[in-house]
């Protein structure tokens, strides 16, 4: 078997889920003939045909909205967003509809909703966001934000069979830069499991998407220098996989989380009070954070490098902690 | 409002004869500038001379120049991703459009955001979001702003045939109609939202049409038919100015180049394209004024050559101009 890039095994679960159940539909804007814009649907449309490969006018909450309405019909439709971005323009079909339909009435919605988000391809403030704590922050819904070719395709395969909404968030600058052998036979990864990406002594650095990367990165150069981090890959950021973190800070002691998300109201925040509350007693040192900045993400290059986290910033953090 | 349609490729015998060749030349040359600037910074983008993408205008220059050329200092524009000659044509220096693609510190938003998506304060160009049709609902607040402070301006903008899908755009229009608002809304129909066709878009032939649902009025244009552009657009000027309400304004017409320049259009076929190439709303234009005794090829050489020149000098501006220091990434968030 040959490595697929990221965004070839998004297609194949798309594909294979497709084939396995009929009720599976696409939806979007130029996903048909075009194949999406990161081609994430190239082909679907001349295998599945326009009634289950549909492309929509310009309209994310119409579409939205109508992914919704279709699965009231016994339909599993995956939404495609151009950018995650523009999933700002159908918030109230996700968070006011979908989220409480079935808190509301026992309406479940077993709808996906997925797109490409995150910075470092020079895409300015509104093609570079990581929208994922909007969705975090609304009960009802289920976040994935994969960093591997393997957990893109058996993540998202499972967020198709769930049975409640899901945000699928897809790291555009990984679509085609990681790449991996996928196994042969059918395989799911489950919601809500993280990965531990490396093993460690000295501390944890959690973490998620493209700073999964970095952050493996950074666990090489402090191994280097003796320290051992131990890196987790959150995967599913609701439901929060709390006691896989617990279980590393027991271990230990020590917690660095990194995300590309914006400082403020990002998930280390959420993190952080959860280890406060569970492993007060384990921590042997100040929970430490490394984020992007609290501001749009901006277009020219040095402004964007600057807005993101660096695998130094990662390493001065993980030093500093260390020392405790 | 009547619509027209597919008007004969002759320009303006009607109205023409009553502008002056003053105006008329100024409305080619500033043609030519936004066609010769949008092909420089398609050059630009491939020559990887900056980053981020552009979203090429050429092809639809007629409805651009045409609808916001006559506009006054004190009147607005609302551009969308397609129309970064939309500063052009409301006077910015060439050398800051230019700063904008590079994303440096002399661009007017100082490398923050993308470089089709330039705004530009001082000469009331709204800065596009990116999120197709957001600028039109802003626009409209914009006029309502406007008409409150006993303003007799105007808020020309722009959009695609595709944003005319968005619920925005039906936001816009039903509020301005609300109002009488002085809105002008530019649909620049190319036929195409990125891969997707009209037909799979809207059951309208006219977008012109989406008016009469909002009670407002609505007329189609040929829209690389500079001087049908222009005679249309000031009337709805002059109502606009005048307290007598908004107007849709769809252009006929379409995107020579891929959507984007990352994007090789390959969804269209190759006669369609050739089709409107000829359709050209430059040609067609020197042709009438030739005709009208207004331009030789002596003169437009001499057109084309002090643009060359305005350009080279915009370029080698950017292309000196500094980013912006790292840290200025921290600046600017709160006012
Ligand atoms: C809300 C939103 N959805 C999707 C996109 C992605 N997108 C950018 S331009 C475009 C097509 C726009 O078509 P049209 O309005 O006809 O303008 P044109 O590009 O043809 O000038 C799309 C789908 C976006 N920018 N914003
Ligand atoms: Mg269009």
């Amino acid at each position: 078997m040959a490595p697929v890039t990221m965004v070839e095994a998004i297609r194949e679960a798309l594909d294979e889920e497709m084939q396995r159940d009929p009720t599976v539909v696409l939806i979007g804007e130029d996903i048909g003939v075009y194949g999406g814009a990161f081609k994430a649907t190239e082909g679907l449309l001349a295998k599945y045909g326009w009634e289950r490969v549909i492309d929509t006018p310009i309209s994310e909450t119409g579409l939205i909205g109508a992914a919704i309405g279709m699965s009231y019909q016994g339909l599993r439709p995956v939404a495609e967003m151009q950018f995650i971005d523009f999933i700002a323009c159908g918030f109230n079909q996700m968070v006011n509809f979908a989220a409480k339909s079935h808190y509301r009435w026992g309406g479940p919605v077993p709808l996906v909703v997925r797109g490409p988000c995150g910075g470092g391809v020079h895409g300015g403030p509104f093609h570079s966001q990581n929208p994922e704590m909007w969705f975090v922050h609304a009960p009802g819904l289920k976040v994935i934000y994969p960093s591997t070719a393997y957990d893109a395709k058996g993540l998202l395969k499972s967020a198709i069979r769930d049975n409640n909404p899901v945000v699928c968030l897809e790291h555009k600058f990984l679509y085609r830069r990681v790449k991996e052998e996928l196994p042969s036979e059918e395989y799911t990864v489950p919601l809500g499991k993280l990965a531990v990406r490396r093993p460690g002594r000295d501390l944890t650095i959690a973490t998620y998407g493209a700073m999964a990367l970095n952050s493996l990165e950074a666990a090489e150069e402090l191994a280097k220098e003796g320290i051992e981090a131990e890196v987790l890959d959150l995967r599913t950021l609701m439901p929060l996989d709390r006691q896989g973190i617990i279980d590393s800070v027991r271990k230990t002691n020590k917690l660095l989380v990194v995300h590309e998300d914006v400082r403020s109201g990002g998930i280390a925040g959420e993190i952080a009070a959860t280890v406060n509350e569970q492993a007060f007693e384990d921590l042997d040192g100040p929970i430490l954070r490394v984020t992007s900045l609290d501001t749009p993400v901006p277009f020219a290059p040095p402004l964007e490098e600057r807005f993101l986290p660096q695998v130094a910033d990662i390493t001065r953090a993980a030093r500093e902690l260390a020392r405790y | 409002m009547a619509t027209k349609v597919n008007r004969a490729t002759a320009v303006g015998e009607t109205s023409a004869s009553r502008l002056s060749p003053e105006l008329l030349l100024g409305l080619y040359r500033m043609m030519v500038k936004c066609r010769m600037c949008d092909e420089k910074a398609r050059i630009l983008f491939r020559q990887g001379k900056y980053a981020g993408n552009f979203y090429s205008n050429v092809g639809q220059e007629a409805g651009e120049v045409g609808a916001a050329y006559s506009l006054r200092d004190d009147d607005w524009v609302a551009p969308s991703h397609r129309d970064w000659t939309s500063n052009i044509i409301k006077r910015a220096p060439l050398k800051y459009c230019f700063a904008q693609l590079y994303g440096k510190a002399d661009s007017p938003d100082r490398g923050k955001s993308t470089p089709a998506h330039m705004g530009y304060p001082e000469l009331h160009v709204i800065t596009p979001a990116s999120t197709i049709a957001a600028q039109l609902m802003i626009g409209t607040g914009v006029a309502w702003g406007l008409r409150r402070q006993g303003k007799d301006s105007v808020v020309v903008s722009f959009c695609g045939d595709g944003a005319t899908s968005i619920g925005w755009f039906h936001e816009a229009l039903n509020f301005a109609g609300v109002h009488q608002l002085p809105m002008i809304y530019v649909v620049q129909n190319n036929l195409w939202a990125e891969s997707v066709p009209l037909r799979l878009q809207t059951a309208l032939k006219n977008l012109s049409d989406r008016a009469k649902g909002h009670g407002i009025a609505g007329v189609s244009v040929d829209g690389n038919d500079i001087l049908d552009v222009y005679e249309a657009a000031t009337a709805a000027i002059a109502r606009a100015r005048n307290g007598e309400g908004p107007t849709v304004l769809e252009c006929k017409t379409y995107r020579w180049y891929g959507h984007s320049e990352i994007d090789p259009a390959k969804y269209r076929m190759k006669e369609e394209v050739e089709e409107w190439k000829r359709k050209d709303p430059i040609p067609r234009f020197e042709k009438y004024l030739a005709e009208h005794k207004l331009l030789d090829d002596e003169q437009k050489k001499q057109v084309r050559d002090e643009i060359t020149r305005e350009i080279d000098e915009a370029v080698e501006f950017a292309e000196k101009s500094p980013y912006p220091a790292p840290e200025e990434a921290l600046e600017h968030v709160w006012a």
